[in-house]
């Protein structure tokens, strides 16, 4: 019974997948009106929030990626926000905010090292923006970026707008590349249909534009989220972008807003990184299944869907996986599961190349990784994030430069 | 006490208990949560372990439980009665076409030897016709000149008869006289007319000596249907002798046949008796197997291995069965067991002639 309840729950799950990813191909080439309409002439003001902790020369990068901005240079200002790094980012910062004089830079710094989402309210608290953007320390903005953002807030009822992430470095390794393909797949496929009802589950947090008085409504929420006591400093984006869904709000991914992102090069990086993406997932799944009701009259079915079905995806595969490995330990080992996903990683790649040429991926090895890498990520991550929820660590941070910090604060 | 008091040392107690209840709770699922990591840990090394055993052993076979309700020993039924019915419908067919070839063999031999009699019969009336053809050829002839004698004379009776009349108008003679002259007369008449039939007779009796008349033409035809007759015979005859040979042959197969299925576990099943057990054994595990080998018992299917057994025969059908670890087809045989403790009949392996670990 069980296992065919599993089943059943994984056709459900494919199926929907499939018409997930169909419905995003018809409407990326065949409905306009599932865009959202943008005003370029709504300029607001805006108050980019740059959370840092040990990312070194990256965040000076960062902030010379956005001083190219094509946006109004009065209606924007950049707050810097430490959360007390160990290595030299500080001074990067400060290096930045005196050479990049043709916009407004603030540099702050935590008084102990808060986690993201403390250090992103604590940044809020200095801005004046009535648009919010959180960004990613390591990232490189498209100069349109922060105007393709704003251009969506046009719509009253948009709440917040994310862009595109792509990876700086696709071919650094074959873990970049394989998560170049998954980033691809995720924006411009897997977000489509979410866009149509403007009800996209997840902004990513490198590029993620909210509007003020909805931040701070929502602030006092992310202060005090926590697991059972423990203080929960991870998947604020997730966090955000469904408190925005639950206050009436609608979200959106604006392709056209672009940024970089650097990808975790080793499989160490990287499995630290999923496995604290799963969490949030995980974490998401619970508080979505414990306000069902609210969900269910509140927001679109779509939405629902998505909220329900994307984070249960990677626990149903874990089933799967386990049913399968039970039932038939050689299953993996057969050629339609590698054929399928060859197939996948083929089209992304070619899509890649043809359309965001920047991130064409090199290396015909990393479609095997790809494969490889979904195996680990269903088998492993799921199952060690259900069991280290309460985990606080940010994993692709170095224990070594957070213990030298905390010495040196002590200090 | 009033209520702001009361509502105030409640929520004081909650802020004492809450971080409890956390602490609790978390302790809790920490304690799940690494056991449960173990756990997978430890499935996870067992499963690549198993994985790696299974496909390095070359000693382990699979206890197979058969029954005579299984599909398998129920075909096996159906073939072998199906077989017996045909090897009796076949000894019954043998019998009938043998005694068949017996008669129609008497047959042939009756029709072979009336022939020689009629060729006998054809050749003798053949001899008598050449001697007596000119024979009677030769009487034809002076029959012919007799009768020509007697036309002469006819014609002379006639002028005797017109005297008769004349001597008895003239009173020469009485009427009695002439009566009897007169009989005299027509009996001559009668008398040629007798001799020129007689003539006739003759002639056509010649012509039949001489001739192949249509008599001669029947005894030939039956000659021929008698040829032919035999003939068909011998056809039936070898075409049935054929057919006992092939009969023979297929009776001699099915026989092997059955006996060859005999000697398969699903006979011993189907016998009925005292419990039989099997074991598949993969062809790669083949050298493994002999007759008395010992069969051990495992925990764990590959430790703390224990004698339960041995192997008392192999059984040479090839059968293909699902591994029991990798749950791929495999192809390999059975061989039957002889269990001490027959619950090991139903282990997921057993292993044969040696212990996998050596304990």
């Amino acid at each position: 019974m069980a296992p065919a309840l599993i089943w059943l729950i994984l056709i459900l799950c494919l199926l929907i997948s499939v018409i997930k990813y169909t419905l995003a191909l018809i409407l990326k080439w065949s409905v306009p009106g599932a865009k959202i309409k943008k005003d370029y002439t709504y300029q607001p003001t805006v108050s980019v929030l740059m959370p840092c902790y040990n990312e070194g020369k990256t965040v000076y990068e960062t902030i010379e990626s956005i001083s190219q901005s094509d946006y109004p240079n009065d209606r924007f200002e950049v707050i810097a926000q430490d959360d007390c790094s160990a290595d030299d980012s500080y001074l990067w910062m400060l290096k930045a905010q005196r050479e990049f004089t043709n916009i407004k830079v603030r540099v702050e710094r935590n008084n102990e090292n808060s986690g993201k989402a403390r250090t992103v309210c604590n940044a809020l608290q200095q801005s004046t923006g009535e648009i919010i953007i959180s960004i990613d320390s390591d990232c490189i903005f498209h100069p349109d970026a922060i105007r393709e953002l704003t251009a969506c807030f046009s719509e009253p009822k948009i709440g917040s707008v994310g862009g595109r992430v792509g990876i700086r470095n696709p071919n650094a390794s074959t873990i970049t590349a394989i998560q170049t393909f998954v980033y691809y797949a995720a924006f411009q496929l897997y977000k489509v249909p979410e866009n149509w009802t403007r009800s996209v589950g997840c902004i990513s947090g490198c590029l993620f534009a909210i509007r003020r008085e909805l931040l701070l409504q929502i602030e006092p929420r992310i202060r005090s989220r926590h697991w059972f006591g423990i203080p929960v400093n991870q998947g604020e984006d997730r966090f955000l972008t469904h408190q925005t869904l639950l206050h009436g709000y609608g979200t959106y991914v604006n392709n056209d807003a672009l940024c970089w992102t650097t990808a975790p090069a080793t499989l160490n990086e990287l499995f630290k990184q999923q496995l604290r993406w799963r969490r949030s997932v995980i974490r998401d799944l619970f508080f979505t299944l414990r306000t069902l009701p609210q969900h269910v009259w509140k927001l679109h079915p779509n939405t629902v869907v998505t909220l329900v079905l994307t984070p249960l995806a990677p626990l149903v595969a874990l089933l799967v996986l386990f049913t399968a490995l039970s039932s038939d330990p050689m299953a993996w080992a057969g050629p339609a599961p590698l054929l399928m996903y060859l197939g996948i990683a083929a089209a992304l790649g070619l899509a890649i190349k043809k359309y965001s040429v920047r991130e064409t991926v090199n290396h015909p090895l990393a479609f095997g990784g790809y494969v490889a890498w979904s195996l680990v990520s269903s088998l492993f991550i799921t199952t060690l994030a259900l069991c280290t929820m309460d985990s606080r660590d940010w994993g692709t941070r170095g224990k070594k430069r957070e213990a030298s910090h905390a010495d040196s604060s002590s200090q | 006490m009033p209520t702001a008091a009361v509502s105030k040392v409640e929520s004081k107690k909650t802020v004492q208990i809450q971080p409890m209840i956390y602490r609790s709770v978390v302790t809790l699922y920490r304690i799940i949560g690494i056991a449960t990591l173990y756990l997978v840990l430890a499935g996870i090394l067992s499963y690549a372990f198993v994985m790696g055993f299974y496909a390095v052993n070359t000693s382990w076979a699979a206890p197979v439980i058969l029954a005579p309700s299984d599909d398998k020993s129920l075909d096996f039924m159906q073939k072998i009665v199906t077989s017996k019915q045909t090897l009796e419908d076949l000894k019954v067919d043998e019998k009938r076409l043998e005694s068949s070839i017996s008669e129609m063999i008497g047959h042939r031999t009756s029709l072979l030897n009336l022939e020689p009699e009629l060729q006998d019969a054809i050749v003798r009336e053949r001899t008598h016709n050449r001697a007596a053809g000119p024979q009677l050829s030769q009487l034809d002839q002076q029959k012919q000149a007799d009768n020509l004698k007697t036309q002469t004379i006819m014609a002379q009776v006639k002028q005797v008869e017109s005297s008769i009349d004349r001597d008895l108008a003239a009173g020469l003679i009485t009427k009695g006289d002439a009566a009897t002259q007169r009989a005299a007369l027509n009996q001559a008449q009668t008398s040629y007319t007798d001799s020129k039939i007689n003539e006739v007779l003759l002639t056509d009796n010649i012509l039949e000596k001489n001739t192949t008349d249509t008599k001669s033409l029947d005894v030939l035809n039956k000659q021929a249907e008698l040829k032919s007759e035999i003939a068909q015979l011998d056809i039936a005859i070898n075409v049935a002798q054929e057919q006992v040979r092939e009969e023979s042959q297929q009776i001699d197969r099915l026989r092997k046949a059955i006996a060859t299925a005999k000697q398969t576990p699903y006979e011993l099943i189907t016998s009925g008796g005292k419990p039989v057990y099997f074991a598949f054994v993969p062809y790669d595990n083949q050298g493994s197997v002999a007759a008395g080998a010992a069969v051990y018992d495992c925990y764990l299917n590959m430790v703390a291995c224990r004698k339960v057994g041995t192997v008392k025969q192999t059984f040479a059908g090839e059968e293909h069965a699902i591994h029991p670890i990798f749950r791929t087809d495999v192809r390999g045989f059975l061989v039957q067991m002889e269990l001490d403790r027959p619950e090991s009949a139903k282990s997921k392996t057993v292993f044969l002639n040696r212990k996998p670990f050596f304990f």
